[in-house]
């Protein structure tokens, strides 16, 4: 809410320094945003009359003024416009002056001679013929009356303002207005405030003769107030009132449009003015619009409208948009000559849904979806018609149609003012409350400890003891609450274990050197079919946002991959020549669609790493490690996920369950070409409740050390070339088990002398036994086992 | 045969003042006091000695053994040592060149400021929960005393997933949640993912994360809302820090107030990072409204509490100086790799 300085001073005295009304306004709920000084917008700009003009001696389009500024002699200034004339009184930026434009006017020369300055014009001044007769004509501005040379133009334009932008809060929509944050700079500032009191005397008639009014939906229209003003005698508005509106951003019109605006602005109470003749069947009637109805508004466009939808129409047509915007056929224009006058209130939620709906807003629509109050609309329109008498902008009908069924009845609040000291922790003296409350116009008597509060009518936010805890504290200052220490029982703060279980695992892959990322959790509509995946595919299931930013960021993801694949993108794209990375999230299971209910929330874990060293067993490595952090070992077998190279991928089991809990490998070549990669890269996905569980249910005991020396023995063999290491690694384990203790393999080697469909495999065997020093003979033997197993898989010894 | 003795002790010593390397030593050691050595050779013939020469010359004998293996000993320590020496020598690196290490991973940087909180707050009591990112109306607006008309439902546009769904604007729904299942006192934090229909640029993100805490017990008081806040407030920014209360407006707190921290880079003077007003807002607070209590079952003539709600995004651009919040969701690696 923008207001002037000089507008808030007609109702309230202000004797300290804007920068402390700033601050105590401020530390009493009302932030100032921008602070606005127009004096300093503009700087040594003077009236000045020219007492002599001559042509300049080597310029044709140049003219010499002689003009006098009001100092001892005259200032010469060279002027290029050729509407000045002598005896003419201008605007004249002297040297060293500053314009509004930003402009700054220096001394200098012109053809050889010197110019001390700059005529200026109306547009250099940043003005408009509203602003000042004469402002937008093409030349220099001619000044209409009479000044004294040497007079600040700020004192002619009325530039000694300053506009502050008060933060005004959704519980205060009182304070949409001037009065309203007058009343609150009185009571920070402990002066009087001296509100209008309208009066104005009617010129007799009847407005039953002129005017029905009916309102067929209270629901959205509580109160609806007309009257009617004849024969206009519409002209400019006087200067303090166009200063007034320009101040908070308005432009001024002409006297009935700019009082509505400015009784709007004065008291948060937007009014609209009809031209009476225009209303068809001289009725108003206060309905939904018809589905399909059409208008046009005052800003000249069309709207189709809806039954959902308020207007103020007549008897054929809508002719307002309720609290919006009025009709063009209905507008106010200079020949008008009778006046209908509304000031109503509209539910707050009825003006929003249709000013969305029509894409509109107003200053009148921000104001009623904010919130008017009910009865302050006989204030507004009381002051509307002082204005208009004080203006002679017309003459006033007897009589007014008050439309309402029911007013709100005043509220009267009790609480004992200990509970207000119990939930603030400090004590304000009892006096002190009610001699706040009262200097907030909540009329407050202070009897046994027990404050009486009457609510004023346009503070609907009081309703209980913590709103008058509020208003107390906020003018007593929040400096005086001081902190103390918590009480209560001593209690140990715990986290679920579904986040200190996912903490473990977050260090496991930090010390893995992976680093975590962060991304949005919803992606494009498009990254199931970046990931190739198939038409039936569950993860193609997704909630999706009614109103998203975009595409890119239109469904709630249902995996990680694609947040992966897509930072793994930018990295590779940066540049960056390798990374590891995780993220620990959630994705978004929908229990039916289109969603009904809120979709299952599930963690997911995914990995994804690229770079010279990454392969797909550095990733598997990681995997392993994960399931070992937890007590598991899984079962590894070839997968078939779209977006992974077919012959390097695999889905990970663990025993007991038939979900697999990992999936993973390197990146399809055609899926990273989607995603914008360019070399291989390795991902992961992974189930973290399966982990959560197994860690949540492991116990580690301690084994003992071996007490025998081990045995190694090395054995290399001829295998089929598909024949998975895991199934030799099987034989090996079940022909010895009691005694071998580690199988590791050294080397996978085909080519050379091996043949095409064969491979050689090269393990080193950890024999032990538990309870002696094994022989060389029980080793042997031993090996002899490992063989036969081996042979009965076709895997045999390397000659 | 003294003489002998003599000599052979003389020439032995001269051999190894030559002897420059463990061999050679050896081989002097061998041609000497060996089983077929020059001395050993001697000492056979002591028999043919008279009884009163024998220990006479046996004495001498003894005493060029003894000297004898003395200084080979002592000349085995001074190769020893050469060796080592020169070996040290020759293995001198530069110590400079760069260290190896695995390369080390790390925490988000939003991780690393959000369990900084936890574990201010865990410690003074309160259990960290969490809650959906997904929530009706009823949990994000109606029971946070938000109906239907009010105009505060504009203050965050807020995304829609269908009639009565929407993606959580505030952590504050997830007070609701813990009232409705637990009873006082609670004391509690919610760290969690939050989500506006903001335009991204260099200040806002759509997809964001805020802390909530709540406390509601018998007699909790604003001054222990500021207490509370000024204990979190110093662990981070430093015991010098003072806190203020602006009043504001939530309509699930009553009073509700926007916190301000003195601004720790010119200690409340005025600078550019607190665009001269020497305060930084932090955090929205205030009492529980008692609307918001009784809709979960909780008297508010018996119960007060407190709730906050602290953006973890801005603390984390402003811990780090991160000039640009998009950094926190791009991910780039060498972005990441300066946060441990």
């Amino acid at each position: 809410m923008k207001v002037s300085l000089n507008w808030l001073k007609r109702y309230v005295d202000i004797k300290v320094p804007v920068d402390e009304l700033c601050n105590r306004m401020t530390m009493a709920g009302f932030e100032v945003e921008d602070v606005e000084d127009l004096s300093a917008s503009m700087e040594n700009v003077k009236v000045g009359r020219i007492v002599k003009l001559e042509k300049h001696p080597d310029a044709d389009k140049l003219q010499v003024c002689q003009i006098d500024v009001g100092e001892s002699e005259p200032v010469q200034i060279i002027t290029g416009a050729q509407n000045v004339f002598e005896g003419a009184l201008v605007p004249c930026a002297l040297h060293n002056s500053k314009l509004p434009n930003g402009t700054h006017i220096k001394k200098g020369k012109l053809r050889g001679l010197p110019s001390n300055g700059m005529l200026c014009s109306g547009e250099e001044l940043c003005l408009k013929e509203g602003d000042y007769p004469g402002a937008e004509v093409y030349g220099i501005l001619i000044l209409q009356e009479d000044y004294a040379p040497g007079t600040d133009m700020r004192d002619v334009l009325h530039r000694n303002d300053v506009i502050i932008d008060f933060s005004i809060l959704s519980n205060r929509p009182d304070c949409n207005s001037v009065i309203g944050v007058a009343r609150e700079v009185a009571v920070v500032l402990g002066e009087e405030i001296r509100l209008p009191e309208p009066s104005y005397k009617t010129s007799g008639g009847d407005i039953h003769d002129h005017i029905a009014i009916s309102v067929e939906d209270y629901d959205l229209c509580p109160r609806y107030m007309g009257r009617v003003v004849k024969n206009l005698r519409i002209k400019p508005s006087p200067d303090w009132m166009k200063e007034c509106l320009r101040g908070a951003g308005m432009r001024p019109i002409n006297n009935i449009v700019d009082i509505t605006n400015f009784v709007m602005l004065e008291t948060g109470h937007p009014m609209h003015a009809f031209n009476l003749n225009d209303i068809a069947g001289h009725q108003i009637i206060v309905r939904r619009a018809k589905d399909g109805e059409t208008m046009t508004t005052l800003d000249e466009k069309p709207h189709e409208l809806t039954s959902e939808m308020l207007v103020i129409a007549d008897g054929q047509k809508p002719s307002c948009l309720a609290g919006i915007m009025g009709g063009l056929e209905s507008e106010i224009t200079a020949d008008t000559t009778d006046l209908f006058l509304e000031c109503a209130k509209f539910r707050r939620d009825s003006v929003r849904r249709t000013a969305r709906a029509l894409g509109m807003r107003t200053e009148s629509s921000a104001r009623f979806e904010k919130g008017v109050d009910t009865i302050g609309v006989q204030y507004a329109m009381d002051r509307a018609l002082q204005l208009i008498e004080e203006l002679d902008a017309g003459d006033i009908i007897e009589g007014v149609i008050d439309c309402h069924n029911g007013l709100p009845e005043e509220r009267r609040l009790t609480v004992p003012a200990a509970r207000i000291n119990e939930l603030l922790g400090v004590e304000v003296p009892y006096e002190k409350m009610a001699e706040i409350l009262n200097a907030l116009e909540i009329k407050t008597t202070l009897e046994n400890g027990v404050l009486t509060c009457d609510i004023p009518y346009y503070r609907d936010d009081i309703e209980s003891r913590a709103d008058l805890a509020e208003e107390v504290m906020r003018i007593y200052g929040y400096e005086h609450i001081v902190g103390t220490p918590m009480k209560g029982d001593v209690i140990r703060g715990r986290k679920l274990p579904e986040r200190i279980h996912g903490d473990v695992l977050k260090n496991l892959l930090i010390a893995h050197g992976m680093r975590e990322i962060t991304t949005y959790s919803f992606i494009s509509g498009k990254a199931a079919d970046q990931l190739g995946l198939a038409a039936a595919d569950k993860r193609r299931e997704a909630v999706v946002l009614l109103n998203p930013l975009g595409e890119e960021y239109s469904t709630m993801r249902t995996q990680l991959a694609s947040s992966m694949l897509t930072v793994l993108a930018t990295n590779m794209s940066r540049k960056n020549p390798g990374g590891r990375f995780f993220e620990l999230s959630k994705i978004f299971k929908p229990k039916a669609l289109p969603v009904t209910e809120q979709p299952d929330e599930i963690p997911a874990l995914s990995l994804g790493m690229y770079g010279e060293e990454e392969d797909f067993f550095t990733l598997k490595g990681i995997v392993e490690a994960l399931l070992a952090r937890c007590g598991l070992e899984g079962e590894y077998a070839r997968s078939k996920e779209p977006y992974l190279h077919p012959g390097r991928q695999a889905v990970v089991t663990i025993p007991g369950r038939e979900e697999p809990v990992a999936v993973f490998g390197e990146v399809h070549p055609s899926a990273a070409v989607r995603f914008g990669m360019n070399g291989r890269a390795y991902l992961a996905e992974i189930d973290p409740l399966p982990l959560y569980a197994a860690m949540e249910a492991k116990r580690t005991t301690y084994q003992p050390l071996p007490k025998f020396p081990a045995s190694t023995r090395d054995l290399s063999v001829i295998a089929d070339k598909e024949l998975p290491i895991a199934e030799m690694e099987k034989a090996i384990r079940s022909a010895a088990s009691s005694i071998v203790e580690k199988v590791e393999l050294f080397d996978v080697y085909q080519g050379g002398q091996i043949p095409a469909d064969k491979k050689s495999v090269s393990y080193s065997i950890l024999l032990r036994a538990a309870d002696r020093t094994l022989t060389d003979e029980e080793c042997d033997e031993a090996m002899k086992k490992i063989l036969a197993s081996l042979e009965k898989i076709h895997v045999f010894l390397r000659q | 045969m003294r003489e002998q003795l003599e000599q052979i002790k003389a020439s032995a010593l001269a051999e190894l003042a030559q002897c420059g390397d463990g061999k050679a030593l050896e081989a002097l050691r061998v041609s000497y006091l060996g089983k077929k050595g020059q001395l050993t050779a001697i000492l056979k013939q002591m028999g043919k000695l008279s009884a009163e020469e024998r220990p006479v010359i046996g004495q001498v004998a003894n005493e060029v053994r003894q000297a004898l293996e003395a200084a080979i000993a002592e000349k085995q320590e001074a190769l020893k040592e050469k060796e080592l020496n020169d070996r040290l020598e020759a293995e001198r690196i530069d110590v400079t060149m760069p260290g190896k290490a695995a390369k080390a991973g790390g925490l988000h940087p939003l991780s690393i400021v959000t369990n900084d909180l936890i574990d201010i707050f865990q410690s003074m009591g309160f259990d960290v929960v969490d809650g959906p990112e997904v929530e009706t109306d009823h949990y994000l607006f109606e029971a946070l005393n938000l109906p239907k008309d009010h105009p505060a439902r504009d203050m965050q546009d807020t995304f829609y997933l269908g009639d009565n769904l929407l993606l959580r604007s505030q952590t504050s729904s997830a007070q609701i949640r813990v009232m409705e299942q637990r009873k006082p006192p609670i004391r509690i934090v919610c760290p969690g993912r939050v989500y506006r229909a903001d335009e991204v640029d260099a200040t806002h993100s759509p997809v964001f994360h805020q802390m909530e805490g709540l406390v509601v017990d018998k007699g909790i008081t604003m001054c222990d809302l500021k207490g509370c806040l000024e204990q979190f407030v110093h662990e981070i920014y430093g015991p010098e820090t003072q806190v203020r209360f602006r009043p504001s407006f939530f309509p699930f707190t009553e009073p509700s107030v926007e916190v301000d921290v003195s601004c720790s880079e010119c200690g409340g003077k005025g600078c550019r990072i607190c665009k001269g007003a020497g305060w930084i807002e932090i955090l929205g607070a205030g009492m529980v409204h008692p609307n918001v209590l009784r809709g979960c079952g909780i008297d508010p003539e018996v119960y007060s509490g407190f709730a906050f709600g602290v953006g973890l995004d801005r603390l984390t651009t402003t811990r780090y100086k991160i000039s640009d919040i998009r950094l926190l969701f791009e991910n780039d690696t060498r972005f990441l790799d300066q946060f441990n």
